[in-house]
């Protein structure tokens, strides 16, 4: 995370913003109009320089904020996240793709394998120089993130205040399972299934075990998972460790592969 | 006239496409969509996983037909282990494809392409020209979430929709309160198609074949397993897609190309081809707003499309009213809850109508029901190729009419937008 400073202290201006995707499904893009009622509030409250989803503006190289969705995987988008470190004082990474490699970094493993299956060799010119799938964070420094797959648009809008106007809130590191015993849900290892909430980053208020399906762990590991721990309930339990470790990949695959080359 | 027009990085579209077109002299020498989206290998990612957690990942092929993808992933799955489910679970799983309709056709239409026909670059000046349209577009949009977030638990990438059936519902007066504000809303989508049919467009008509899903009795979006080639006058079922259909590669495009195999014949799938298939079968109010705008079988003007989406727009709203009330009084036989099922080994291929058009997810699992083969066909992918040849079309018209080089660039983005390409989507 970068040092803490107001955007909105450089200059008595309305804030310039550019929202970028990458390689994702352009749902976190979707999820920012999803926020309907609140959405001309917060486009009142800013200067969308560029936002190849909804308008046809050119590009422009003077903004504050740069919005990045979706995971670097080629060198062109590398490129792109270098250039937008360059002129932006705030960098938002949103979605898991862009925080953690997401569902997209789970081709990090085996890359060369994967294009070979696809398309029966080498990836079309149009794909672009493909590297392995990866966050935003593993090639520029980012001040913020908007967690999960996809982001509520209520994140984001609590994100890009806090972006633009700061906050003193520090991060909160606890995982989702803290969520459900607020909730007081019923934990899925009782009945022998597997979630992992162990491990999660808590963003959501546990939405998936709410509405009866297990955490895919979309919010991606918290800095405060313990692996070993959570291996260990899943014995207790009678969850093979083997399917513990295959689920993980979903959304961590990026971190896994580093952990495992380190 | 000598151009070459290039447009990188087309605006309001989903996802990433170059246009490139040389015009010399009288002649259109070269015209190619480039679709430049980083290739996300998602055949490769579901192999080997369970099938409880291949709709969770195929859905993230794309943000706004998730849905589609999910429902898709979970029908090929219940083909493979023989799966019967009830009427309710596939009432709800209408509804979550009609949600996806509504949220795709609002923002299609509105967000992505009114400007162009009201020449702005952007939607949000409308909320300053045309309030009420600007409110009544959001209000859309957002009935097309909040119906996805009531039955699939999010506005896009659904959690509780699961092999046979759903975790979770909500409450009898929450599908009337639904049904009220789809009543509602109709009267706005009757506007919409007003407003769009309004619009000047070129006069052409597509070159390629048309494909949609076919059923006797209905407009069905979901719960046929039949293809129809319109022109070609074929009738297949979703398991054996690849005798008819052949995708292939280009270089110019991440996305696989495809084309009717034995023709050799490009087609368009889409809105437009499910009005060219099922127009008898809509409901009342949108049969008499598509006959009032003119649109009728056969109709083969793919800026036309926009028109279709709006009046697809009203026949959902009718179509989610009727099956909310239906929910809500307990007429479909049996629960939405999971049935119980044996995983086993086999190949199947689930299809629906995503809001863009015909989208196959074929898998083969093995015992323990992991993915052993999967591939893919999403509307966008069909249709490059069919674009390209549009796009050539409507450039030739337009050369011979003396047409200057900045129109026939909007033209041709305009065609682009029409279609309602999802680029991210294509490539998978």
């Amino acid at each position: 995370m970068g040092a803490f400073s107001l955007i909105t202290d450089a200059e008595a201006r309305v804030p310039r913003v550019v929202v970028v995707g990458l390689a994702s499904c352009f749902g976190c893009q979707l999820q920012i109009t999803n926020a309907e009622e609140h959405l001309m509030e917060i486009l009142g409250q800013i200067d969308v320089r560029y936002w190849q989803l909804v308008t046809s503006e050119d590009g422009v190289e003077d903004f504050d904020v740069a919005i990045i969705e979706g995971a670097v995987t080629t060198r062109e988008s590398e490129e792109t996240c270098k250039f937008l470190r360059a002129h932006a004082a705030h960098v938002m990474a949103i979605g898991a793709c862009a925080c953690t490699g997401g569902v997209t970094g789970m081709a990090s493993d085996y890359l060369g394998a994967r294009t070979d299956l696809v398309y029966d060799g080498e990836a079309p010119d149009a794909c672009g120089e493909m590297i392995e799938p990866r966050p935003v964070s593993a090639v520029i420094d980012v001040d913020s993130e908007v967690r999960c797959c996809p982001i509520d648009p209520y994140d984001f809008v609590a994100a890009l205040q806090r972006a633009l106007y700061g906050s003193n809130r520090l991060p909160e590191p606890r995982t989702m399972c803290a969520d459900c015993k607020r909730n007081e849900t019923e934990c899925f290892f009782e009945q022998g299934v597997l979630c992992l909430g162990l491990v999660t980053q808590a963003a959501c208020g546990a939405r998936c075990v709410n509405l009866g399906r297990p955490c895919n762990g979309c919010a991606g590991m918290s800095s405060a998972a313990n692996l070993e721990a959570a291996r260990l309930s899943c014995e207790t339990y009678g969850v093979p460790v083997e399917s513990f470790d295959k689920a993980l990949e979903m959304f961590n695959q990026v971190k896994l592969t580093d952990s495992e080359t380190l | 006239m000598k151009a070459n027009i290039s447009v990188d990085h087309i605006a309001r579209i989903e996802g990433h496409g170059n246009v490139h077109v040389v015009i010399e002299g009288d002649e259109v020498k070269t015209v190619q969509m480039e679709v430049v989206e980083p290739a996300r290998l998602f055949e490769s990612m579901v192999r080997g996983r369970s099938f409880t957690e291949v709709s969770y990942i195929s859905s993230r092929i794309c943000g706004i037909c998730s849905a589609s993808h999910t429902v898709t992933d979970l029908l090929a799955i219940e083909r493979v282990f023989g799966v019967e489910v009830t009427d309710r679970t596939n009432a709800l799983r209408e509804l979550l494809v009609y949600g996806s309709y509504l949220q795709n056709h609002g923002t299609h239409l509105y967000v992505l392409a009114a400007p162009d026909f009201l020449g702005l670059k952007s939607v949000f000046p409308v909320e300053q020209i045309a309030p009420e349209l600007f409110d009544g577009a959001l209000a859309l949009k957002q009935l097309g979430n909040e119906l996805c977030t009531a039955v699939g638990g999010r506005s896009i990438h659904p959690i509780t929709a699961v092999v046979g059936g759903f975790t979770h519902e909500i409450v009898r007066d929450e599908y009337l309160a639904f049904a009220e504000r789809m009543e509602a809303m109709i009267p706005f989508a009757l506007q919409t198609v007003d407003v769009f049919n309004s619009f000047e467009v070129p006069a052409m008509q597509t070159t390629g074949d048309l494909l949609a899903m076919y059923a006797p009795d209905k407009y069905a979006v979901c719960d046929s397993r039949t293809l129809r080639f319109v022109d070609a006058g074929v009738d297949f079922d979703a398991d054996q897609w690849t005798d008819h259909i052949e995708e292939y590669a280009v270089p110019h495009s991440g996305a696989l190309f495809a084309r009717e195999r034995s023709a050799q014949r490009n087609y368009m799938t889409s809105a437009l081809a499910r009005i060219n298939v099922s127009w008898d079968k809509l409901c009342k109010q949108a049969k008499v707003a598509a006959a009032k705008a003119g649109l009728r079988p056969p109709e083969r003007n793919p800026f036309l499309n926009n028109v279709a989406q709006a009046v697809e727009i009203v026949d959902a709203l009718e179509r989610c009213a009727i099956l909310c009330r239906r929910l809500a009084a307990g007429e479909f036989e049996g629960s939405s809850a999971p049935a119980p099922f044996k995983v086993r080994a086999g190949r199947g291929t689930g299809y629906t109508e995503a809001p863009r058009g015909v989208v196959l997810h074929e898998l083969e699992l093995d015992d323990d029901g992991r993915v052993v083969h999967a591939s893919i066909a999403t509307p966008t992918s069909q249709n490059v190729a069919n674009l390209e040849d549009d796009m050539r079309q409507l450039a030739e018209m337009l050369v011979a009419e003396g047409v200057d080089e900045p129109t026939i660039r909007l033209r041709i983005e305009e065609l682009v937008r029409a279609y309602d390409p999802c680029l991210s989507c294509s490539v998978h």
